[in-house]
């Protein structure tokens, strides 16, 4: 009887097809929209920032594997969304080598010192992006325009900005029609304006449409949850209004859904139970309110999360409970058998 | 009435295609069989016949006292060649009873009994001495799960035709060639138990088996409180407690058994045997099975006498691509053990026997968990496997025990999923052993 080549394992027998670098890729068609627009909305340095810290991040990986003889892991892609997203929430004027050294933090120091591919306790384009915060405070504070060359004439301050420093969410409008990206000042045509992201930011956090584009995308693939985008950006909305602020303005301005839809659905720095993912969203964007209205920044959805990510594993604690749960008897009734 | 579910779960491609509509093939005729003495989950049992008897189909070959034993019968006439180890399905040497076939047809089944107007004890001794085990996989004694203590009443009798595993088709080609006798098992059973709802828990890709199936109840004045529930197609949908859930929306208490929600569950398989032991008085001697995979270039359904050697099929009944065999499983690819060869006997519980290819068994490499979450929302059960893996592997017996290790019904639903291909089921089954180790130790150290 042929019994050689037959495989032994223990059962199942039968695996899905998908994969790590399946994931990786819808991560990267879904940011596809806003990066595409960040291009057309910044040109040509926007992409150079998007090719450096892609490929930074890239090499650092396979450098930092190659150095501490691991396997080099390049082909599951998670270096290029970490690279990818590194950019996105960089200003477009962002020197290449800052936006290099900001990729090559991120997978360095947040990823790999931690173990690599699903051990890092925070977000890697969020350490990297606070770091170059840290660093180069100036550069990656400099905002220009869309759709002009992105000299010092052109620099523009992004509507939270204009806010923080005193400005109304009326100012705000009346900028867009100066720079002649809205056609009216009033409020439905800026918050228009914001959803389709005709505005000063990062290269990828502008348009709120097409992350809900490739939010949509990542949910019809059922590659990310719903709870904890919904529960930050919720809060967002509601300590905002309760906080004094305008709540739709708050939502639909600053980098609160990239960082909910991106960032907050990250699996190895957030909970894995469902309602850790509620308590973390509702956390990130509780801290995001809380800095936009009291602290020194404009912005906190990168502390927001980065905080969270700090408490995620006591949130790993909630587990729901397990089929046919039944409570421990008390002690007393057990020595009463 | 709607089509009912459970939470969780998987859909694995179903590859039943190949063999959905070949009608069971009766093999009669095999030159040996091997039955295996402890074909049950329970006490061990001893062989009643020496080397050298000669047996008739049907007779009773091994048996013990006690609660958790059933009977083994001869499954051909002829003589006993040898009693000796031999490898069993489930991957270990058992002791087994090898018969080599005279050629006779004669049999010596019980004499029939009508299930419908026996007393209770004269229905369980009648399906304890027919040898009647669960047919899903398990197992486990059928008379056993009739005699539920009397603080737990019973209120439903469950027939499990969810038939959730890949490839298996040999329950439904049962429920089309004999509703009638899937009706009549299920009208003994509730009768046994004082019960007046049974349900058939059919998964939607056999819907079409609903009519034929309401039909054959409507048309038996026992076929009385039996209804057909339509459940959706995901596996694990056919295991016992996810069935329940499905059914009656009750939870399996953790540690517990169907009868602590009222429910008593078998197989289709095992009502149809129960039929037969007391229409025909023929014990549990013959097993359907499904023989299929892509190395098997003779998909069928069969019906063989138990103990038949899968090898002994070769090449007359069924025929096997041996360069391409990769993989060989009794039972189906989520739960089936992988055997190191085919000349191992079909038993009581074989629903059937795969012989996979290379691309079918392909195997991966455990990557690093990514933390994405499908195995939560995949377990069945609930468990956390992402969280009971990182506790395993750091050793935390006490986490892994909290969180539910010994809850896990080893469905494999979590292995499937898991986009790292991380053996999370296999590990489970490992922490199961060492989280009973470790209380037996405690055991014995607080009895000192």
């Amino acid at each position: 009887m042929p019994a050689n080549n037959l495989l032994l394992s223990s059962s199942p027998s039968s695996y899905t097809r998908g994969d790590v670098r399946k994931i990786m890729l819808a991560v990267i068609i879904a940011l596809m929209p806003s990066t595409v627009y960040g291009v057309v909305l910044f040109g040509v340095p926007a992409l150079g920032v998007i090719l450096v810290s892609v490929f930074s991040a890239v090499a650092a990986e396979a450098l930092f594997r190659l150095a501490t003889k691991q396997d080099p892991r390049i082909g599951d892609l998670s270096a290029v969304v970490t690279g990818l997203l590194v950019a996105l929430i960089s200003p477009p004027s962002l020197p290449l080598w800052m936006a290099a050294l900001g990729a090559v933090a991120a997978v360095i120091f947040a990823k790999e010192f931690f173990g690599g591919l699903g051990a890092n306790p925070f977000n890697p384009a969020l350490i990297g992006r606070a770091i170059l915060v840290m660093s180069f405070p100036a550069a990656m504070t400099t905002w220009h325009a869309p759709f002009g060359a992105l000299t010092d004439a052109t620099t523009m301050a992004t509507p939270l900005n204009v806010v923080k420093l005193g400005g109304s969410v009326a100012d705000v409008g009346a900028g867009f029609v100066e720079r002649g990206l809205a056609s009216a000042a009033d409020y439905n045509s800026m918050l228009w304006t914001l959803f389709v992201g005709n505005r000063a930011g990062c290269i990828g956090e502008s348009s709120i449409l097409l992350i809900l584009v490739g939010f949509a995308f990542l949910l019809a693939l059922r590659v990310v949850q719903i709870v904890t985008p919904l529960a930050m950006v919720g809060t967002t909305f509601l300590l905002s209004w309760l906080l004094g602020m305008d709540p739709v303005f708050g939502v639909l301005s600053g980098g609160v859904v990239f960082g909910a839809v991106f960032m907050a659905t990250d699996y190895a720095s957030t909970p894995v139970t469902p309602l850790g993912k509620l308590i973390f969203g509702v956390g990130a964007g509780a801290i995001t309110t809380i800095i936009r209205r009291f602290g020194g920044f404009p912005e906190g959805v990168t502390y927001g999360i980065l905080i969270m990510n700090a408490i995620a594993p006591f949130l790993d604690k909630l587990r729901v409970k397990k089929y046919g749960f039944v409570p421990p008897a008390k002690p007393a009734k057990e020595a009463g058998k | 009435m709607s089509i009912k579910t459970f939470k969780g779960g998987a859909h694995p491609p179903e590859r039943k295609h190949r063999t959905e509509g070949l009608p069971i093939e009766n093999v009669r005729t095999v030159k040996q069989v091997v039955i295996p003495v402890n074909q049950h989950f329970g006490a061990p049992i001893q062989p009643l016949v020496k080397v050298g008897d000669v047996v008739k189909r049907g007779q009773k070959i091994a048996d013990a006292d006690g609660r958790m034993t059933v009977p083994v019968h001869a499954s051909i006439s002829g003589t006993v060649k040898k009693i000796e180890p031999r490898l069993q399905p489930n991957n270990l040497d058992g002791m087994a009873i090898i018969i080599e076939s005279d050629g006779s047809s004669e049999t010596a089944f019980l004499p029939p009994l009508d299930g419908l107007s026996c007393t209770k004890d004269e229905a369980l001794a009648r399906i304890r001495e027919a040898g009647i085990v669960g047919m899903g996989g398990a197992g486990f004694p059928a008379h056993v799960k009739l005699a539920p203590p009397p603080n737990k009443p019973i209120d439903l009798v469950i027939a499990n035709a969810a038939e959730c595993e890949p490839y298996l088709t040999i329950d439904e080609r049962m429920m089309e060639e004999a509703p009638g006798d899937l009706v009549l098992g299920m009208a003994i059973v509730m009768r046994a138990l004082g019960v007046s709802k049974g349900v058939i828990g059919l998964e939607d890709n056999k819907s079409h088996l609903q009519g034929q199936l309401e039909s054959a109840i409507a048309s038996r004045h026992y076929g009385n409180g039996i209804t057909v529930q339509l459940l959706k197609t995901k596996y694990p949908q056919g295991g016992e407690k996810m069935l329940i859930t499905a059914i009656t929306g009750r939870e399996v208490p953790s540690g517990g058994l169907p009868m602590d929600v009222g429910c008593v569950v078998h197989n289709v398989g095992t009502f149809k045997a129960i039929a037969d032991a007391f229409q025909e008085g023929k014990p549990l001697i013959d097993r359907g099975l499904t023989v299929s995979g892509a190395a098997c270039k003779t998909p069928k359904n069969l019906m063989v006498p138990v103990g038949t050697l899968v090898s002994d099929l070769v090449p007359d009944v069924i025929q096997i691509d041996e360069e391409a065999v990769r993989r060989v499983i009794f039972g189906g690819p989520m739960m089936g053990p992988s055997l190191p060869n085919w000349t191992v006997p079909v038993q009581k519980n074989t629903s059937g026997v795969l012989f996979m290819d290379e691309r079918e068994a392909k195997v991966y490499e455990e990557g690093p968990c990514i933390r994405c979450g499908r195995c939560m929302r995949a377990c069945s059960c609930r468990l956390s496997p992402a969280l009971l893996n990182n506790a395993l592997k750091a050793n935390d017996l006490d986490l892994a025990e909290q969180i539910g290790v010994m809850d896990c019904i080893e469905c494999g639903t979590c292995s499937y999923v898991c986009p790292s291909h991380i053996q999370l089921v296999q590990r489970f089954r490992v922490g199961k052993q060492l989280v009973r180790a470790k209380k037996q130790k405690e055991a014995q150290r607080a009895g000192k």
